[in-house]
């Protein structure tokens, strides 16, 4: 770039450049002791020039940046001759203390009648300022962080407290409608009294799956009480037939071939099913049977529930065991923790649930190790 | 089966109204005699007042003095030869302590579930 005609070196008052520079100047000597200062530099610190012949640089820092030049500021200079940007204190004529950034260079051979130290001094009160307060927001932002951990643990152990009471009275309407469906009842009455257990089954599913996202917020995580000691199968036939009620014109095929034990939390595994099977009811086409197969291999067992209807697209299928996933279609109801809980259980017990769909159906199926790893050993 | 020979008088104690009469109405229709209590204290009463027990059938989770599970502990020391069956919606066998030879039941219990409960007890 050339510079506009006439303002050649000859143009500018070096003098003038020194004494008045956007920064305060100091020029000492091998030993430290001043040679000569700017009047940017007196006018920030109210030292004139003569009260600081004869004084060190040294002189002008407050205690602790005293400490620090001589044991940092120094030796480091002397070895690369150069430095920037440290932070010091230097004290004023009025004794207030002057945060400052300054850049030191070393100029002339070392031993030599001309070697000489240039500070460049630049005031850092407004940075400094600055840093603090990013500091204090740093310090604020992790306030808020620890306090909204508080109100969150606290809204868990509400709805922990809320899922547990609600409990109760939907034990007394789910006995008030089977006390019911033991009376002689109309063909109305009795098709009332289905749908009410099918909404209870669906109340009681709600709120086990709340509870257990809650309790795995709070650390308690999904916990098992596995064995062998009974079958799998009538936990898994009671489930279906709970859930035909929420569902009632809805086919449902199921096939058992659980002939080998299963190490496994009986009741988990039919809250797994009932998910599943909540989840296909909902959302799988309603003139297409759901299906349900549940089998046992000589390590494996393996419960698939599939159903018909509009393909999930595969966007979605990666993000369905989220908690609060909810797909797209018309149907939203239900809290999204479904199919979660289901995959947590299946984790728990050492396996995997996966999800495929295409234009003929939509699959869930999930494996787990039949026996437990110390069996296999054996 | 005569089940009814060693367990013919059961005490139902639980303070959901519904699931009371529920549990006492599959029970009647299996032929026992059934007492009623909706706490605690209140089996401690009919107890106390001379019925004659066989099977005391509580729910754990209770108000009142002390829940199902402390009945079960008080009733198996002044009361030995007094079955005990306890139920509950939100806890499992595993995390409760019960006396000896006392059962648990998972909630909710469908009317097989109960009876083949209570029928163990006496082939036991």
């Amino acid at each position: 770039m050339q510079h506009p005609t006439g303002v050649g070196d000859g143009m500018i008052d070096f003098e003038e450049l020194f004494e008045a520079a956007p920064c305060g100047y100091v020029l000492a000597d091998r030993n430290g002791f001043l040679l000569r200062v700017n009047r940017t530099f007196s006018d920030w610190t109210g030292h004139s020039p003569d009260t600081l012949r004869g004084s060190r640089f040294l002189d002008l820092l407050s205690v602790p940046a005293k400490i620090f030049y001589e044991t940092h500021f120094a030796p480091t200079l002397r070895m690369r001759r150069r430095l920037n940007e440290v932070a010091l204190e230097i004290v004023s004529a009025d004794g207030r203390k002057l945060p400052v950034f300054v850049n030191a260079v070393e100029s002339g051979g070392e031993g030599t009648m001309d070697h000489q130290v240039r500070f460049a001094i630049f005031m850092a009160a407004e940075r400094r300022g600055y840093e603090r307060g990013l500091v204090e927001a740093r310090e604020r932002a992790e306030a808020t962080i620890v306090s909204e951990r508080a109100d969150s643990e606290l809204r868990e152990q509400f709805i922990a407290i809320l899922g547990h009471d609600l409990r109760n009275p939907l034990a007394s309407i789910s006995s008030g409608v089977r006390m019911l469906e033991r009376e002689r009842l109309s063909e109305r009455g009795r098709k009332v009294t289905m749908l009410m257990s099918g909404s209870v089954v669906r109340a009681t599913a709600l709120i086990d799956n709340v509870l257990d996202f809650a309790r795995g917020r709070l650390g308690g995580g999904i916990t098992l009480c596995r064995d062998t000691s009974e079958p799998l199968e009538p936990v898994l036939r009671q489930v279906v037939s709970e859930l035909r009620s929420i569902a009632p014109d809805q086919k449902i095929i199921a096939r058992y071939a659980l002939e080998e034990p299963v190490f496994c939390d009986r009741m988990r595994i039919g809250q797994l099913l009932s998910n599943l099977l909540g989840n296909a009811l909902t959302h799988g086409a309603k003139d297409q049977p759901v299906k349900i197969d549940a089998s046992t291999s000589r390590d494996e067992l393996v419960i698939a529930v599939s159903n018909g209807g509009e393909p999930i697209e595969s966007a979605a299928l990666e993000r369905l065991f989220q908690p609060f996933f909810r797909g797209h279609d018309r149907v939203r109801q239900g809290l999204g923790l479904g199919l979660h809980i289901a995959s947590e259980i299946a984790r728990a017990h050492g396996g995997a649930l996966v999800a495929r769909s295409d234009t003929v159906a939509t699959t869930f199926v999930f494996t787990m190790p039949r026996a437990r790893e110390a069996d296999n050993v054996n | 089966m005569p089940i009814h020979d060693t367990v013919s008088t059961v005490l139902v104690v639980e303070d959901e109204a519904l699931v009371r009469m529920l549990g006492m109405d599959i029970l009647e229709e299996a032929g026992f005699h059934v007492l009623e209590a909706t706490s605690a204290d209140e089996a401690l009463g009919v107890l106390g007042g001379g019925s004659e027990v066989h099977l005391l059938f509580s729910d754990i989770d209770m108000p009142g003095s002390m829940d199902g599970l402390e009945l079960a502990a008080v009733v198996k020391q002044r009361w030995p030869r007094v079955h005990l069956l306890v139920t509950s919606g939100h806890r499992d066998m595993h995390s409760i302590q019960l006396p000896e030879a006392g059962r648990f039941i998972r909630k909710p219990w469908t009317n097989n579930q109960l009876i083949n409960c209570i029928r163990e007890f006496v082939i036991n």
